[in-house]
């Protein structure tokens, strides 16, 4: 028991804490960019204008099929050779950004794809333009229909921030391993404590999800 | 000059010839009812009219404008043009009311009150009053089909299409949808062109009556002599068998 109350005193919790708030930071930033990115790239790979969307969707297929881990190296070591100077920071950002809006852009296209294909019909029968039949009548119901596979998206990305303790951002993970190599018997303690903090973040994104889709559903 | 002019349109799906050689004329105020078996083309018949179908060749000329250009604005068409699905089409996303409100208000910038008034006007002349804050999936088969035709009223089209607008209702349903569709009719000022087995609406509104058969206008007579007698053997065999049917 004392072992525990020396584990979790308040200098070290605080210090999980801190860890915290940047792995949600990097990940709410992440989450909002890529979001925006991957509607923008799924309704271009589903609106098929020729060849760009060709183009497109390679560049997806590609990004898709490696390591985050790989996309983060790059970024934090190979970009800054270019003349471009990354943060721990910025970089985790970046690589998150580019490897999950792949991601979305996947999830944005299938669940465009799963909307009735009579609604759009029924719209430009009735003289909307196709854009406005996106933005009114398609796109609130794909995203509706989406809601599911986003989130889990999601909860992977703020589980995948945990990568980039690997290029030293001080999130939660980082933060765990510095508090328990100065005393290895935290390391039992510190790793309970952090998957329950993990677990409490995505459990009430899901949660919140699942109502979102009772209200609009 | 006619509302509507087929003149030797073509219409290929890939190599299918969905449409062969059609020459036809609608003139406003006209009321045409289009017959013929399944898979002959009439749905891509009424579809080429608004546009949702390219045609290949030929020239389609409805309320003025030539659809066989490329560069003709659909959207400006569609203004005019309103059309009918068999399976509805209601915005699954948006209220009765928000359904019939939506097109006045992006593409007519139709004053918000007005565009509210005429919608509940709509509504309640096709008995549906009641329904203005129901969504599409809380309506029945009828009352869906009765939402979409004051949609396409809404927004004050000179010609209204309707494919099979009542092929998939259960038989109670229908001649709700069909009083509506009479009453459309008999005002006189749209011009329609219906897709339709019901020979009962038929003989009661049509001016006249096309039997379509494998991508072709094969007889278009005035209603009162298709129904008299065809003039086709195939158009006769298939009148007597849809009849029989009932
Ligand atoms: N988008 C399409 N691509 C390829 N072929 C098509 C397409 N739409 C229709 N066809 C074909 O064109 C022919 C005519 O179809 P259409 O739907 O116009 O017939 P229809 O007379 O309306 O039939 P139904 O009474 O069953 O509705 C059919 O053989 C059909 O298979
Ligand atoms: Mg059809």
């Amino acid at each position: 028991m004392a072992l525990l109350e020396q584990a979790y005193s308040f200098v070290n919790m605080r210090f999980l804490f801190e860890g915290l708030a940047v792995t949600l930071e990097v990940s709410v930033i992440s989450i909002i960019f890529s979001f925006i990115f991957g509607l923008i790239f799924g309704v271009i790979r589903y609106i098929e204008v020729p060849y760009f969307s060709a183009v497109v969707g390679f560049i997806i297929d590609i990004i898709r099929n490696l390591p985050l881990l790989l996309i983060i190296f790059f970024t934090y070591f190979a970009i800054p050779e270019l003349g471009i100077r990354m943060t721990p920071m910025s970089a985790s950002i970046v690589a998150l950004v580019v490897f999950e809006s792949m991601m979305l852009a996947e999830v944005v296209r299938s669940g465009i794809q799963a909307v009735d294909s009579g609604q759009m019909e029924g719209a430009r029968a009735n003289g909307l333009t196709y854009f406005q039949a996106m933005r009114y009548i398609i796109l609130p119901q794909a995203l509706t229909k989406m809601i599911p596979p986003l989130v889990s998206q999601f909860i992977s990305l703020i589980k995948d921030t945990s990568l980039a303790t690997i290029i030293v951002l001080p999130e939660l993970l980082y933060h765990a391993q510095i508090v328990y190599s100065q005393n290895t018997t935290y390391m039992l303690p510190m790793y309970v404590m952090i998957a329950l903090m993990y677990f409490v973040v995505c459990y009430i994104l899901s949660l919140a999800a699942r109502y979102l889709e009772r209200r609009l559903g | 000059m006619a509302m509507i002019e087929f003149k030797n349109v073509d219409k290929y799906y890939g190599k299918y010839h969905a449409l062969t050689d059609i020459n036809l004329q609608v003139q406003q105020g006209e009321v045409v009812v289009v017959i013929g078996p399944s898979g002959s083309g009439k749905s891509t018949l009424i579809r080429t009219i608004n546009g949702l179908e390219e045609i290949e060749s030929g020239q389609l000329i409805v309320n003025g404008m030539d659809l066989a250009d490329k560069k003709a604005d659909l959207n400006e068409l569609r203004k005019n043009v309103g059309m009918v699905f068999q399976h509805f089409n209601l915005y699954a996303n948006k209220t009765v009311i928000e359904n019939i409100m939506l097109a006045p208000r992006l593409v007519l910038k139709r004053d918000e009150a007005e565009n509210k008034k005429i919608a509940l006007r709509l509504l309640d002349t096709v008995g549906l009053a009641e329904k203005a804050d129901a969504y599409p999936k809380q309506l029945s088969g009828g009352q869906k089909q009765r939402v979409a035709i004051a949609r396409s009223l809404a927004m004050k089209p000179k010609v209204l299409l309707f494919d099979e607008p009542t092929s998939a209702l259960d038989p109670e349903m229908i001649d709700d949808v069909l009083n509506v569709m009479k009453s459309i009719a008999k005002q006189g000022d749209m011009t329609l062109v219906v897709v339709t087995h019901e020979m009962g609406f038929a003989r009661e509104v049509a001016d006249r009556v096309i039997f379509f058969d494998q991508g072709q206008v094969v007889e278009d007579d005035p209603a009162e002599e298709f129904f008299k007698q065809p003039k086709e053997e195939r158009a006769r065999q298939f009148l007597s068998k849809i009849i029989t049917h009932k």
